[in-house]
């Protein structure tokens, strides 16, 4: 891992298209500007974990899906 | 976690076979250029429906990894759900008119047969382009487990 001191207004380039910079350095945390290009996406990493936990649940098989099917008519 | 595969799909009773949604939609499959969070390699999807399904539909990957989703249209869900999609989101859509975005949430049936929605992390899909994505607002009211029905 690459390690960093910046100080608030510095910035770290990643390639020649991402870049990061510290806008505010609070008590409970830093507050950080991402330039990246529109086809780089950029997440939250526990809120990215969270949507991968949930997609590998919702993945798993179902036991009946006519019942499920009729039980979401009556609910959707 | 096993994937939800075709096989099974087709097994399940009282299921009738999978038929493609409206042909405009399932003639190609949907390119979802990053895959999903989980599913990165699984780039290319198709979605289909069955009668019986109801208002489910199943969102399939084809052309990579065996995997499989449930999605509902979340306004089925929750009437007045609304998401705003970021500028970097709407370019990867290729989004120029967002009226005719298709808007899913992927489905979970637990173990206890409780139903819930990702509210959180629509997939949206672009059926002029052909481009699909799982989003996830910055600004987002909504749960990753949104229960729709609870189990018995």
């Amino acid at each position: 891992m690459l390690v960093f001191t910046r100080r608030r207004r510095e910035t770290i380039m990643i390639g020649d298209g991402i870049s990061i910079e510290v806008l505010r350095i609070g008590r409970d945390g830093v507050r950080l500007g991402v330039v990246a290009p529109p086809d780089v996406a950029v997440h939250r990493k526990e809120i990215y974990d969270q949507i991968r936990e949930a997609n590998q649940k919702a993945a798993s098989a179902p036991r009946d899906l006519g019942a499920v099917a009729e039980r979401l008519k009556k609910h959707a | 976690m096993t994937p939800l595969s075709t096989a099974q799909f087709e097994r399940s009773q009282s299921v009738d076979p999978i038929t493609p949604l409206a042909p405009e939609v399932s003639r190609d499959a949907v390119r979802f250029p990053n895959g999903l969070p989980g599913f990165e390699a699984c780039r290319s999807f198709v979605l289909m429906h069955s009668e019986a399904l109801g208002p489910l539909q199943c969102l399939k990957a084809v052309d990579g990894p065996e995997a499989s989703f449930l999605v509902i249209d979340p306004r089925r869900v929750l009437p007045e759900y609304r998401c705003e999609l970021s500028e970097a989101d709407r370019h990867r859509l290729g989004a120029i008119n967002e009226a005719t975005l298709l808007w899913l949430v992927l489905v979970t049936i637990e173990l206890d047969g409780t139903i819930t929605a990702n509210l959180r992390a629509p997939v949206v899909i672009n059926p002029d382009r052909m481009i699909g994505q799982q989003v996830v607002p910055y600004h987002c009211v909504y749960p990753i487990r949104h229960v729709i029905a609870e189990g018995e």
